[in-house]
């Protein structure tokens, strides 16, 4: 550090941060010459948790390690537990848990476009995003019985039928969105504004994309077409009709481009969900859960997230707990070893949007 | 990018001339969904302290309390989750786990005192307001985490059934005895059940894991006769069962059949520690279930045990009143081989008479009496001395030791016991056709519900509220019950109805026997006189103390000749207790 | 020819599993770790590190070091582990191969106490501050003992917080 420079934290609690962390940054005038990230402030050992706990005590655990998008948790460790136990679920199930899966990942998208223009001092579609989100919210809330903390998606298939009428609800919600989004456009994508200062603004050099195991929307921005939706596909998303959304500006406004296309991909994936949606059993019965062993094994299941792969290591020893669960939240990489490289040369002022649009997310990189 | 970007943005005043998305709290309160899980409600009548919620929930919120001024009634602990909210998750897993679905969930969510402590209550016990709400997340019974569906138990076809006497039960394989014992929450309620309070929660997890030595050495811990109890016990503890109440109980009796018949060498398996032999000896009158338990521990105890049996083979009712097709000899042989291996005397056919009782008394140090109850009750009404009238449990033991005995082609059994269903069943065997007369309902009859409907699907014919009044003979060598039909008169709540004779009425049927099965009685006129005098006896049946100690110091009584229950596992839990009594009598120190 | 046969050639492969049509599994050994996941990367096409994660053996005295990497062409992904003694838990960095190891290695530093020969980073706290215990993934860092001692029960106001006392006569009941 040298004497021109000033040494600036940033967090662990900042409104540009979508949780608790800091950032160290070595400044000079307004721009970075050296950042470092810091995380802990949310460890709440939730791996170490898990391997104290029998299978089904983790089951309302997991959905709390990333709060926005809690149910690619639970899913991935459904999955994870039926592949290591060998349990079929039925095809319904599949389906639900697909709906699942996109209707968490709309409102969190829906939350995120209007948090990358709070990143700006562009506060107004802040409200309408936490706003609109509550019409997906009261859809889990009918569906699940909670709103945010779902614990739905269970090993097996999942907890409950949808309600009568779901399906109309849904797509009047989805309606409703719809008819939403122009007013958001006009305030974001088509702000001048927004538009002078995320143009062109951090590119990812093409080359660390594949070597830093970079992935989900700040990969696509990069033209590479990772979507495990689609790469290696689970649950019913093979039956389902789309293609990966992929932009070539490699900069924050692609990030943006490609997560607002990614609405529009959602809201149609729900109503090919619906459409298409199966009738019949949606759970299989587990084993005694209080006394749930499973066979020694080892698998990695992964999903698509928000943010990126989102992954589950888990190791079985035969007994009733798991041996151990490591959770590869796509974070991890973007916030520490992509964010402190990509923020070296930038303004102090693009901090914020920076790391909106990598999408951030701290509980999963502590867990 | 031009003036259009620029002007673009102010689009959002629009949102001026629209209405909030949000709603004024707490003026318009806002109702949950149907399934949100909220705080919870319990049904305190329903549930019965399992503790299931407590064992499931992650994080501990539950604990288990003893609630005051409230009376437990049969297979309840009287205990009742107390709900720490500062804990609870609202993950419901309590809710999907609940056997008697009383744990329930409401859909309130808001509920503000100031003191943390008071968001430490007992559901339905510590009133909160919100105990009648009717929307909340429930149990759905086929998808919560209960399974209540028994594994079926294969039988002998009927039809096939009466043409031998094979072991009707067939008995489950390993896949399925597994998975029926993988239903078991483990909440022991059933061990309060059991006369001989077994191990239940334990071998049933042995056996679900696949561990059939361990669980084999559990049930030998206190009872020496699994593989009996296996078969035909009267099975308490499966109505005790808190899966039962919403479901099928779990299969007790039929898990420890499968796993008890697995091993047909029980030396190999059976781990035990003999002790030091001892120098007092320890006389053991009726070799049944109760005697050669009190046998198996105090032989193991170092004890001389002498067993003395006036039949010609052992294991007392077991082996003479129970039919073969419910309980078949090898396997009672295998039991006994087993128990006697221990270093016991057996003395068969040694019928014991005052005199010899006296000198057993010199003889021994203790003297443990498990006679039975070998003497049946009669009619009581004229006529009965008829040599076509035969007495069950003379039928049953000459048919058991094979002696001839002859019962023609109709037969009529009085009674509505478990004996008299065997009565019933081992008669349709012997190609007769079979009516069972009953002074009450079906639904009154003490007997197995599982026997009566086995009775029933081999043919068996059953006759309600009949009382027999006189026994007359009949040509050809036939012989004549004259009956007349009752009425159920209510005897007040809690009370079984008493039939009531309806006067004036008769009728008549003409079979070729007429089986008694009401009932027996103890026959202790073995006992001398000085002793005789000594015992206290208390309607019918030897009082005991706790430790099963007779009024006369050194003598022991168990069985069906001291409690009422009158099943083996009664009389296994007699010879059970009766053995701690006999080492603390030895000892000097009852 | 099938993968396992080409990395059965060059390295010594002890196990091999196909878990899922998209995900192998080999386990190998300390010494042909590092060739084997830099073959996999520059002849494999396996260019992507995905994860670095970490399982105790306690029991048989030996970490296990688990390498997910993922190849974008094919869309597989491939576990390379192998076990580490517990005691002297020494092995080499990979993060010149792939920069995100840098942290992972850092992370598996702190929580599990490999030492990584070569990575300059891992001695800096990530998640932990201030900790003075053993590594606390490992199997024998027990958390409740750990916070009984340093937090002790939590007080309560009126006294209803007697959770052990209750549970100590449940369990009493449940014995009977």
């Amino acid at each position: 550090m040298s004497k021109e420079e000033v040494r600036l934290f940033i967090g662990p609690q900042h409104p540009g941060i979508t949780g608790n962390m800091s950032i160290e940054l070595l400044l000079k005038g307004d721009t970075i010459t050296w950042a470092k990230t810091h995380i802990g402030y949310l460890h709440r050992a939730f791996e170490k948790l898990m391997e104290r706990r029998i299978f089904i005590k983790s089951f309302p655990l997991v959905c709390r390690i990333c709060v926005p998008e809690p149910d690619t948790n639970e899913e991935n460790f459904a999955r994870g537990l039926e592949e290591l136990a060998g349990i079929e679920i039925p095809e319904r199930a599949k389906w639900i848990r697909t709906l699942v899966l996109e209707l968490s990942r709309l409102q969190m998208l829906i939350m995120w476009y209007g948090g990358i223009a709070g990143s700006m001092g562009l506060s107004t579609p802040v409200q309408w995003g936490i706003g609109d989100r509550d019409y997906i919210l009261d859809l889990f809330e009918e569906l699940t019985g909670a709103r945010i903390y779902h614990i739905y998606i269970m090993p097996g298939g999942v907890r409950k039928d949808l309600p009568d009428g779901f399906e109309e609800k849904v797509l009047r919600a989805m309606d409703m969105i719809e008819k939403k989004l122009p007013e958001y456009d006009e305030i974001i994508m088509e702000n001048a504004v927004v538009q002078k200062r995320l143009k062109g603004l951090a590119k990812i050099p093409k080359g660390w994309v594949e070597e830093m195991g970079i992935t989900g929307p700040v990969a696509r921005a990069c033209g590479f077409p990772f979507d495990v939706r689609k790469d290696s596909p689970y649950e019913a998303y093979d039956q389902l009709d789309f293609d990966v959304i992929t932009e070539e500006g490699c900069d924050v406004w692609s990030m943006l481009l490609v997560r607002r296309r990614e609405i529009d991909l959602s809201i149609k994936l729900i109503r090919q969900i619906i459409d298409k949606m199966p009738k019949g059993e949606f759970l299989t019965r587990l084993p005694n859960v209080l006394y749930w062993k499973i066979p020694s094994g080892e698998t990695y299941v992964k999903s698509e997230s928000t943010r990126g792969e989102f992954g589950y290591y888990m190791v079985t020893d035969g007994s009733d707990k798991p041996r151990r669960v490591h959770v590869k939240g796509p974070s991890f990489i973007h916030g520490i070893t992509l964010a402190e490289r990509l923020l070296v040369g930038q303004n102090i002022a693009d901090v914020a949007p920076i790391l909106v649009a990598l999408q951030i997310c701290p509980p999963e990189m502590e867990r | 990018m031009g003036l259009k970007e620029v002007l673009k943005p102010l689009g959002a005043w629009r949102q001026i001339a629209r209405r909030p998305h949000t709603i004024l709290v707490p003026t318009i309160k806002r109702e949950a969904a149907e399934r949100y899980r909220g705080f919870h409600v319990n049904d305190l009548e329903k549930c019965i302290g399992c503790g299931t919620c407590a064992a499931v929930c992650p994080n501990e919120a539950i604990d288990m309390v003893k609630v005051e001024g409230f009376e437990a009634k049969k297979g309840d602990s009287g205990y009742r989750p107390r709900i720490d909210y500062g804990r609870c998750c609202w993950c419901a897993l309590c809710v999907d786990s609940c056997p008697t679905t009383s744990l329930k969930m409401t859909n309130e969510y808001i509920w503000i005192r100031d003191v943390p402590e008071d968001f430490v209550y007992i559901p339905g016990y510590d009133i909160k307001g919100f105990e009648d709400k009717e929307k909340g997340y429930r149990k759905d019974k086929e998808h919560g985490l209960t399974n209540y569906n028994r594994v079926p138990m294969r039988e002998l076809d009927p039809g096939e059934r009466v043409k031998s006497f094979a072991e009707v039960v067939i008995g489950y394989t390993e896949e399925e005895a597994r998975k029926e014992a993988d239903r078991c929450v483990g909440c022991g309620l059933c061990i309060a059940g059991c006369p001989d309070r077994m191990h239940i929660p334990d071998y049933i997890r042995a056996i679900a894991s696949g561990e059939y030595e361990r669980s084999v050495n559990i049930m030998y811990e206190n009872n020496p006769f699994a593989e009996l109890c296996g078969k035909v016990c009267t099975r308490r503890c499966e109505s005790y069962c808190s899966i039962g109440h919403e479901g099928d109980p779990v299969a007790i009796r039929w898990l420890k059949r499968f796993a008890t018949e697995r091993f047909s060498d029980l030396k190999e398996v059976i781990k035990v520690r003999k002790q030091e032999p001892k120098d007092k000896s320890v006389g053991i009158i009726g070799a049944g279930p109760g005697g050669l338990t009190a046998a198996y521990y105090l032989s193991l105890k170092g004890y001389k045990v002498t067993v003395y049996e006036a039949m010609p083979e052992v294991g007392g009712m077991t082996m003479a009143g129970i039919p073969k097709y419910r309980f078949p000899f090898p396997s009672l042989k295998k039991q006994v081989d087993f128990i006697l291996s221990h270093g016991a005397d057996l003395k068969l056919n040694y019928y014991v008479d005052p005199e010899k009782f006296r000198e057993l008394m010199k003889r021994h140090d203790a003297i443990y009496l498990g006679v039975g109850l070998m003497k049946p009750w009669n009619l009581g009404v004229p006529g009965e001395e008829h040599p076509n009238v035969i007495y069950a449990i003379d039928f049953l033991r000459k048919v058991n030791f094979n002696e001839p005995v002859e019962i023609g082609k109709e037969v009529v059994v009085i009674g509505g016991g478990d004996v008299a269903m065997d009565a019933a069943r081992v008669s349709r065997r012997m190609g007769a056709r079979v009516t069972i007369a009953y002074r009450r309902r079906k639904i009154d009859m003490p007997a197995d519900h599982e026997e009566i409907e086995g009775a029933e699907e081999e043919g068996v014919e059953i006759w309600e509220k009949i009382i027999p009044l006189r026994v007359e003979d009949a040509p050809e060598g036939k012989v004549k019950l004259v009956y007349g039909k009752a009425k159920m008169v209510d005897q007040g709540p809690g009370k079984r109805p008493k039939p009531v004779l309806i006067e004036g009425e008769e009728y008549e049927m003409v079979v070729d026997r007429i089986i008694v099965a009401i009932g027996q009685q103890a026959d202790l006129s073995f006992l001398p006189e000085e002793i005789e005098e000594k015992l206290e006896v208390e309607r019918g049946r030897i009082k005991v103390n706790e430790r099963q100690m007779t009024s006369i110091p050194g003598l022991f009584a168990g069985g069906d000749v001291a409690n009422r229950v009158a099943d083996a596992i009664s009389a296994i839990a007699d010879g059970l207790r009766a053995v701690k009594g006999i080492e603390l009598y030895l000892k000097g120190e009852l | 020819m099938e993968l396992v046969e080409r990395l059965k050639k060059k390295f010594e492969v002890i196990g091999f599993k196909k878990q899922r049509k998209d995900l192998f599994i080999v386990e190998t050994t300390k010494k042909d770790l590092i060739p084997m996941l830099f073959y996999l990367k520059e002849y494999e096409g396996f260019r992507t590190l995905t994860l670095i994660s970490y399982v105790d053996w306690i029991e048989e005295g030996k970490f296990q070091l688990s390498y997910i990497l993922w190849n974008s062409r094919t869309k597989d992904n491939i576990i390379v582990e192998f076990r580490l003694d517990r005691e002297k838990p020494d092995f080499e960095t990979i993060y010149r191969m792939w920069p995100q190891a840098e942290a992972y290695e850092r992370e598996i530093h702190e929580m599990f106490g490999v030492n990584f020969e070569g990575n300059p980073t891992q001695h800096e706290e990530l998640i932990l501050e201030d900790w003075d215990d053993i590594p606390p993934m490992r199997r024998d860092f027990d958390t409740l003992k750990y916070s009984m001692e340093r937090f002790g029960e939590r007080e309560s106001k009126s006294g209803i917080n007697i959770r052990k006392e209750i549970s100590e006569q449940y369990d009493e009941w449940r014995r009977k």
